[in-house]
């Protein structure tokens, strides 16, 4: 894209919501102008015709000024498309190192499925290798091979060699110790699926790896690197969060996170902008374990959904309506559809977590930004609200909504320069404030945990604050504020202390004061922990509980 | 309709009713063997592959040959791999059958992976199917809304595929299949009657029973909502034709190309969701932004439906037939 045009039109061809949005040069600053969510298989041209008509209908002039009237159906589109998750079929050595590779592709944008020699026969490993739905296959081993995988995995090359021979389009991946059986693939440039070798997988609880996992400056682990490459191609949403996120934290200069709920999979990023002349470097997980509405829902997803759940529905029913989310995601929103659509959102973004976990001493990030067509049929306040539920961080962050899906097709501009250009145009068009959120940890239970000041304005208001509740302050948009935390007892808040001066952003949902317990506690009995998780919705979403 | 709501209703979601070309697919698992090649011709009930229903790991040495190569054949059975100088087979005794149910050519066929075949005939797709592949005739049994119990059914309908309406639950399942009836064809299917009836498969094939060929096709998905009628048309139209159902993907195939099928109206729109689901009407165009139960904002549109009243629904709860 060059920056000619006066206008173009981002569209991220989501597998449950098309999103469609007008950028406009106005003053010499790219700017959002109008945007449109329609339900997947909408046809573009027709929603790109609305969105001109309707921009016109409220600003002629503007519409005149960037050429809607003329130039609507030539104007410069920068596309991304959401695909259904690629199925990879890994093998390994042990169960140990066939653990970890399954942790790694899980959050690298692959439906995984596993074996490893320790249980399972070459009969079944094979067929699990040879599965029509496989689209590539990993097999790995620890480098160098441990004791236990030494002696197997000469063998294992041999039955994935024969495999791979069998399926020559699909692309096999040899990582760590099984980099020894390369031989047994021959002349790997006759196949037209790749023969790629690849580090071992990073295991998880080591020390070096942990010390890596907390410095932001570290590069992320170089075989999910490569599953994310080999899953995704450049022009997916998912792929380019990593970019764009990183794109943000630069042009704001402000650590970010970015939590993406998707139909078919999630995706946490985070960034810390470049510092001292060095670029950042994102990390990117992308889980399709953790999409809103699982293709086949077991039991897990289905307690899972169900102990978010605001209404009471036996599992069968449950399992009914979690069935009708997946096939046709857009139906069925309002009423008691919005109420399963927060439940299956809570129950992702705790599955996302688990899979992508913070690495150890991650500081919070300033900007918490969300993503996702599930937001779109849930009021924007109580959007904070279920991330915060899962979310169970002790500080403060702000909060913010990319309302219109550009993050995915502004982290597929190309060019690092103009990418990072156009976000900066556009960060606060493509950011809707949800509000500032404040977590203390370590609160004693009692009648009082202290007071909170806020200073806005010339004015101050007091707040008493109450451990186990959730103190709502109305901050509009665009206000700002200074909120004063006085606790009678040493918290954590960042750092441990009980005096905190802290600067709090506005938004739809205002400043959210979360003072129940990290992690959150909810009652056993389902009936009471509806009753708590409504009474917590309550405060944020009028209606609801229609 | 006006210019405006023409082009509006190209923002509603597309519910295709017939299909042509679509490939279907056979797993195979190894051991099991192709009968067919790539470029082949089939015809219905045309067998393509055996499946080993015994197969079982062996370690062997191979004398070499122009087979002795991972999927080749030799007499002990189909080789995995070579490892040491001995190869690892996978071979047994106890063979089932598979039959092409429909016409078509063969794209792919590979030894322990899959057959693949593009079909010559139509299709309509479905979003699950349980059991086939399966072939039979059809016959409409229940209309749009009608829900066939076990009751309802009888030894005459045996080797039919039968249309049953809105619903079915797992002891007619099980009651059509013991009956001989080859298949169902059904709007919704809940998840418990889904368990049950799969459960049920799965007791017969542990015990390495032949069951009869069977398939149950889920049109929409898992709540009770009448058949769409633009799909009741057809099926309809295709009463007493021989049909086939597959699991790959979910599809009732027909071969029906002497036939004028029944086209929908180009504003018919049907709800998929709420409480209205399953009702049909007339697309009358997009209304904007409307607040709906729940607090939230959607764009929406008004729809007449057929009692005559006009209803604003969110756009994301209509789907259009083509």
């Amino acid at each position: 894209m060059t920056t000619d045009p006066r206008a173009f039109l981002a569209i991220d061809h989501g597998t449950a919501t098309t999103s469609v949005a007008l950028i406009g040069l106005v003053a010499g600053a790219w700017r959002l102008i109008g945007s449109l969510a329609l339900p997947a298989g909408a046809e573009i041209d027709s929603a790109v015709h609305l969105l001109r008509r309707r921009v016109t209908a409220v600003d002629r002039d503007l519409a005149h000024g960037i050429g809607l009237a003329t130039e609507i159906d030539s104007m410069p589109r920068l596309e991304v498309r959401s695909r259904r998750p690629r199925r990879l079929a890994i093998v390994a050595g042990s169960e140990r190192t066939l653990s970890t590779l399954l942790g790694v592709a899980a959050r690298s944008g692959w439906r995984a499925t596993g074996a490893s020699v320790e249980t399972t026969d070459p009969l079944a490993m094979t067929g699990m290798l040879l599965d029509r739905d496989v689209d590539a296959i990993l097999t790995g081993a620890s480098d160098p091979p441990a004791p236990e995988e030494r002696g197997a995995i000469r063998e294992l090359a041999a039955l994935v060699a024969a495999a791979a021979a069998r399926r020559p389009e699909i692309p096999v991946v040899l990582a760590g110790g099984m980099a020894e059986g390369l031989a047994e693939f021959g002349l790997s440039t006759e196949r037209p699926g790749e023969i790629v070798l690849a580090p071992a997988a990073r295991q998880p609880g080591r020390h070096r790896a942990a010390a890596a996992d907390a410095d932001p400056s570290a590069p992320s682990d170089p075989l999910a690197d490569l599953l994310l490459e080999l899953a995704l191609p450049d022009d997916d949403p998912r792929r380019a969060m990593g970019a764009a996120v990183q794109a943000l934290a630069d042009a704001l200069d402000r650590r970010v996170e970015l939590i993406g709920l998707g139909h078919d999979a999630s995706v946490r990023a985070s960034a810390s902008p470049a510092a001292g002349g060095v670029e950042g470097t994102p990390r990117l997980a992308v889980v399709p374990g953790a999409s809103v509405a699982p293709e086949e829902p077991d039991d897990a997803v289905i307690d899972a959904v169900s102990g978010w759940s605001t209404l009471p529905s036996d599992r069968h029913r449950l399992r009914d309506r979690m069935r009708e989310l997946r096939i046709a995601p857009s139906a069925d929103a309002p009423g008691e559809g919005t109420a399963l659509r927060m439940a299956a959102a809570r129950a992702a973004l705790h599955r996302l977590i688990a899979a992508a976990p913070d690495p150890p001493g991650t500081p919070s990030p300033d900007l918490v930004v969300t993503a996702g067509g599930v937001w779109s049929a849930i009021p924007a306040p109580a959007v904070a609200l279920a991330l915060v539920d899962i979310l169970r961080r002790p500080g403060a962050s702000q909060f913010a909504l990319d309302h219109a899906r550009l993050l995915g097709p502004l982290g597929a501009i190309p060019d690092p320069h103009e990418r990072l250009a156009v976000m900066g145009d556009l960060a606060d068009d493509l950011l809707a404030p949800l509000g500032s959120v404040v977590m203390p940890a370590g609160l004693h239970a009692g009648r009082s945990a202290g007071n909170l000041l806020i200073h806005a304005d010339g004015a101050t208001s007091e707040l008493d604050l109450v451990p186990g509740g959730l103190e709502l302050v109305d901050l509009p948009p665009g206000a700002t504020a200074v909120a004063e935390f006085r606790f009678r007892d040493t918290v954590r808040l960042g750092a441990r202390g009980r005096h905190f001066a802290i600067d709090v952003a506005g938004g739809l949902g205002g400043l959210l004061v979360d003072l129940r317990d990290v992690p959150l506690r909810l009652p056993d009995r389902a009936d009471r922990r509806r009753d708590l998780l409504s009474a917590w919705q309550r405060a944020l979403w009028a209606g609801g509980d229609a | 309709m006006t210019t405006t709501a023409e082009d509006e209703i190209r923002l509603v979601a597309v519910h295709r009713l017939v299909e042509s070309g679509v490939e279907i697919a056979f797993p195979l698992a190894p051991g099991d063997r192709p009968l067919v090649e790539v470029g082949e011709s089939v015809t219905a009930g045309a067998p393509i592959a055996e499946q080993l229903r015994n197969g079982a790991l062996q370690d062997q040495p191979v004398p070499a040959g122009p087979d002795t190569r991972p999927g080749g054949r030799v007499q002990a059975g189909e080789l995995l791999f070579e490892w040491r100088g001995r190869w690892r087979t996978v071979g047994g005794d106890v063979w089932e059958s598979i039959e092409s149910p429909v016409a078509g050519t063969v794209r792919e066929a590979t030894p322990g992976s899959g057959i693949v075949i593009t079909t010559a005939g139509q299709a309509i797709r479905g979003i699950v199917a349980l059991g086939g592949p399966t072939r039979g005739r059809l016959h409409v049994a229940a209309g749009a809304d009608g829900e066939l119990r076990a009751g309802g059914l009888d030894v005459g309908l045996a080797g039919t595929i039968l249309v049953v309406g809105s619903r079915i639950d797992a002891e007619t399942l099980t009651r059509a299949r013991a009956m001989g009836i080859r298949g169902i064809v059904v709007a919704g299917l809940a998840s418990k009657a889904r368990r049950d009836y799969l459960a049920s498969e799965a007791r017969q094939r542990a015990a390495l029973h032949r069951l009869p060929p069977f398939a149950v096709l889920v049109l929409d998905g898992a709540m009770r909502r009448p058949l769409a009628s633009p799909l009741l048309d057809v099926l309809a139209a295709l009463e007493g034709r021989e049909v086939a159902i597959v699991g790959d993907p979910p599809a009732l195939l027909f071969d029906a190309w002497d036939l004028e099928l029944p086209a929908p109206a180009r504003d018919l729109v049907r709800i998929r969701g709420g409480d209205l689901i399953g009702r049909e009407g007339r697309w009358l165009g997009l209304v904007g932004q409307r607040r709906f139960p729940g607090g939230i904002h959607l764009e929406a549109a008004s729809v007449r439906l057929r009692d005559g009243s006009v209803v604003a629904v969110s756009l994301g709860d209509v789907e259009r037939f083509v």
